[in-house]
């Protein structure tokens, strides 16, 4: 079987790759799910952290240090976007593109070109795996300890009043102003967070690659709903620790099925048809089944 | 700040709000109300449909900017917080039983961050293990049997229930002033009573200044220490204790009809 073969020596990579995207899909959950506000500033700020980590780490910066500059860009990228919303009451969806637009400039700024190579620089990976950077399974098993703290500490966080504070706003402003939350400060923080989070996931992704790119950012939204809706799928949402695996979960599994689409010779730029038509059906499938159900039992009254 | 009713119960003056000033549109729904309550008192507003009940304790909550007017709640002017910090002096129960509680969340969290109402949020755990006693205790005396369910998520409850919770959550931490906004009229009557009861337990038991808005006459005539009737976005009646006291639903009719025709003849 030509196919299997092909895919189980995809199966490291693309468990490297899910784990990298699992951050992302983190900071996609958090304003889609958390907060019930659709925002794209994913798509900027993922690009954003993996810019400011490698000029950081090319400009001879430490690896800690160039990491925390991008989750503070990403925070930034993250707020900038909420008070874009709150301040000139523009949708969050608007306030985001027009961020990411923004960013994409700011981003060759940060690189002083649209990209920046860190072959021979210590990276995250050379840094714990050893001058070559690991071996696809290492660098997974690398990535999952990082999982596991971010995780960790995000639910820690979601459990405190703060963190249930933003839950509560995420669920019913109107509730959440009434017991003194301040909604606008738990949306622009909460932003923030999830602009850490896509800028943490570009910053691992500039040093798994050893390279940044401008375009890095290209699709990692859709890729971010994809993971998040098909761990929702497996995990189910009901309680706050499998709403934070799903992401992880669902990233790694939806590299599973990018590595099995590539195993059946479909091409690296058909991915981006098959995901969009993957999150497609899945936001689709509930409405369908409902119109079938209807059609199917007694009409509506 | 003092005023001249002193630091206790509710000071509401000249309240004016305009929706779409300058459009066709143009609504004028507060027109000046006045209000006093004394600590403790629990007041009764009724008045025919867009006559302004909502906009006033929306206006008195935060949620909605006046044109002018002030609010002053135990001693502190309200009148330039915004609606999360007034929450620390005010607690709330809408109309609507899907806007008092979070949906998502377990009955315990929805109780926990009614617990924290007022206080500064931090780091602390958002719920702790030791509160949960406490809340079925709360919950016991609805007699629905949610202290059972503290870990369930509000989204399945229904709405009698869900408006019940929102009434122990908004008394859970006695507010300096309870706002209810019709908070029984989207209920079953079964519910409604239970909730009304509830309301009256919470109420009266620790004397918490209390502003209802009610489209029951009955419940009007019944309930409260004073009675209050607005039209045209202004307090047409405003009837004390003893006023009350001999009050039937007729009369209140005849009142009504008496003011609002006085008024006609006087414009
Ligand atoms: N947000 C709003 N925008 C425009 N008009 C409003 C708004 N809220 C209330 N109104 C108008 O103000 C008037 C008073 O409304 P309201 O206070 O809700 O009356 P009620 O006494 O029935 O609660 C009504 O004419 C209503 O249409
Ligand atoms: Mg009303």
């Amino acid at each position: 079987m030509e196919f299997l073969h092909t895919y189980f020596n995809l199966i490291p990579v693309s468990l490297a790759q899910g784990a990298v995207y699992a951050f992302v899909a983190l900071g996609v959950m958090i304003p889609f799910r958390l907060l019930s506000l659709p925002d794209l500033t994913a798509e900027g700020s993922f690009p954003l952290g993996g810019a400011v980590a490698a000029a950081m780490l090319a400009g001879g910066s430490g690896i800690a240090s160039a990491i925390l500059a991008a989750l503070l860009a990403g925070a930034l990228a993250g707020c900038l976007t909420a008070l874009i919303h709150l301040a000139f009451k523009v949708t969050s969806l608007l306030a985001g593109i027009i961020v990411l637009t923004m960013l994409f400039s700011i981003n060759i700024r940060v690189m002083g070109k649209p990209n920046t190579a860190l072959f021979s620089h210590d990276t995250l990976f050379t840094a714990f795996l050893g001058a070559d950077g690991g071996a696809p399974l290492t660098q997974f098993a690398l990535l999952a300890v990082l999982l596991l703290i971010v995780c960790g500490a995000l639910h820690w966080f979601l459990l405190t009043e703060l963190g249930l504070g933003l839950r509560a706003v995420g669920s019913n402003q109107m509730m959440a102003r009434a017991h003194g939350l301040s909604t606008r400060a738990f949306v622009i923080a909460g932003l923030g967070l999830a602009g850490c989070l896509a800028a943490l996931g570009g910053a691992t992704m500039s040093q798994y690659q050893s390279y940044a790119d401008v375009n890095m950012g290209v699709g990692v939204l859709v890729i971010g709903l994809a993971g998040t809706i098909l761990g929702e799928a497996i995990l189910g949402r009901d309680t706050l620790l499998r709403q934070i695996a799903a992401p992880v979960v669902g990233s790694l599994f939806y590299f599973q099925f990018v590595a099995m689409a590539l195993s059946l010779g479909f091409k690296p730029s058909d991915l981006k048809l098959l995901t969009g038509l993957f999150v497609l059906a899945a936001l689709g499938a509930p409405i369908l089944k409902a119109r079938l159900d209807r059609r199917a039992g007694s009409p509506r009254p | 700040m003092t005023d001249a009713h002193g630091q206790a119960g509710v000071h509401v003056s000249g309240l004016r709000k305009t929706f779409f000033p300058g459009t066709v549109q143009e609504k004028a729904a507060l027109n000046g109300v006045d209000l006093d309550l004394a600590a403790g008192e629990f007041a009764i507003v009724i008045g025919s449909n867009g006559s302004g009940k909502s906009t006033t304790l929306n206006a008195i909550s935060g949620e909605l900017q006046l044109d002018a007017g002030k609010v002053v709640v135990a001693g502190q002017d309200m009148s330039r917080l915004p609606a999360h910090k007034r929450a620390r002096f005010m607690a709330r129960v809408f109309q609507d039983p899907m806007q008092g509680t979070a949906a998502s969340l377990t009955i315990e969290e929805n109780l926990a961050i009614a617990a924290r109402r007022g206080t500064v949020r931090g780091f602390r755990m958002g719920l702790k293990r030791t509160e949960r006693d406490g809340f079925r205790a709360a919950l016991e005396v609805l007699g629905l049997g949610l202290e059972d369910r503290l870990s369930d998520r509000v989204a399945l409850l229904s709405g009698g229930q869900r408006q019940s919770l929102t009434l122990i959550m908004a008394t859970l931490k006695a507010p300096s002033l309870l706002l209810l906004d019709e908070h029984t009229a989207a209920l079953d009557p079964r519910a409604a009573e239970l909730v009304l009861d509830a309301t009256l337990q919470a109420v009266k038991g620790r004397s918490i200044t209390t502003l209802m808005i009610t489209h029951n006459m009955d419940q009007a005539i019944t309930h409260g220490d004073r009675l209050i009737m607005m039209h045209d976005g202004r307090v047409i009646l405003n009837l004390g204790r003893a006023e009350k006291a001999s009050l039937t639903a007729a009369d209140l009719v005849a009142r009504f009809h008496d003011v609002v025709s006085d008024r006609m003849l006087l414009n």
